[in-house]
């Protein structure tokens, strides 16, 4: 298996939610800093927070595109927000319940022989469309 | 001393990927138009912090605009090539250094002798060995790299 093909698994991995198999292509001491620039530490750490923010939203993150250079895999990501529940403190736009958030991300991800060591994300692009107009409006 | 279109087309080809992005930095860093804008697609898009333009004319009179007022120097902090040259993500710091007051600069103002440093993440679509496309995503918080 390509790093490629080992990296669309691991989204396939967190589209479904399989925090267990998610948990299998990071580096116990795996970083992880997200766009708005939180970082997280260990897997557990990140489990916690994914765990938190599907409680509020589902996404589902589709690969643009994804290469490697040597140990670094460039990866261009477009993900989609579904609002579950009003979520006023939800990061990057408060939500209501149905509302979408689209996101488009450039993200790096360091790996050894077996795991991500360093994920590192930055927002290209974020689109908001409520789910009473249905207008997406960049934010 | 600016790059000709073929020494770009043959650079693009033979130089290590890496090689040939840094020699478009360091055109850019030396405010070399000519050499750097060799680089740029006759209809580039070009989506970066401080302005999105259509055109490699585009692009570059927009930089003489900000060379006018700020020195500008773009360090390269990442870079990841795809095998076939198709793209190129890269993690560059750019620091600002303004000349004279510019108080309608894009990304806010500046005033003479105000530093400023940003972080970003940015993505090239290349095609017949030049951009086509290049868009920026600011890294949020200190969180460069070192390599």
């Amino acid at each position: 298996m390509t790093t490629e093909e080992r990296f669309l698994s691991y989204i396939e991995a967190f589209n479904a939610g399989d925090w267990d198999r998610l948990t299998e292509f990071y580096a116990p001491e795996v970083c992880l800093i997200i766009g708005n620039g939180t970082e997280l530490r260990g897997r557990a750490a990140i489990v916690a927070f994914y765990e938190q923010v599907r409680t509020k939203a589902r996404r589902t993150i589709r690969v643009v595109d994804c290469f490697c250079d040597g140990e670094l895999l460039a990866a261009e990501l477009a993900s989609e927000f579904v609002a579950l529940v009003d979520a006023p403190d939800f990061p990057a736009h408060p939500l209501r319940q149905g509302d979408r958030l689209y996101i488009n991300s450039l993200a790096l991800y360091d790996f050894d022989d077996v795991f991500f060591t360093r994920i590192r994300a930055a927002t290209i692009l974020r689109e908001y469309r409520p789910a009473t107009l249905g207008e997406a409006t960049p934010i | 001393m600016s790059a000709g279109w073929g020494t770009l087309i043959l650079s693009c080809h033979q130089k290590p990927f890496r090689d040939w992005f840094e020699a478009y930095l360091t055109a850019f860093n030396r405010a070399d138009f000519a050499g750097f804008a060799a680089y740029y697609a006759d209809d580039v898009i070009f989506r970066g912090q401080a302005a999105q333009v259509v055109g490699s004319q585009q692009v570059v009179e927009f930089y003489r605009r900000v060379r006018a007022y700020l020195d500008e120097h773009v360090e390269l902090l990442t870079f990841v090539g795809a095998p076939d040259r198709r793209k190129i993500v890269a993690e560059m710091r750019t620091t600002l250094v303004a000349m004279r007051d510019w108080p309608d600069m894009p990304s806010g103002p500046m005033r003479t002798g105000d530093r400023r440093s940003t972080v970003v993440f940015a993505i090239y679509e290349l095609a017949d060995g030049r951009f086509t496309r290049i868009r920026t995503a600011r890294v949020a918080g200190a969180q460069a790299a070192s390599r």
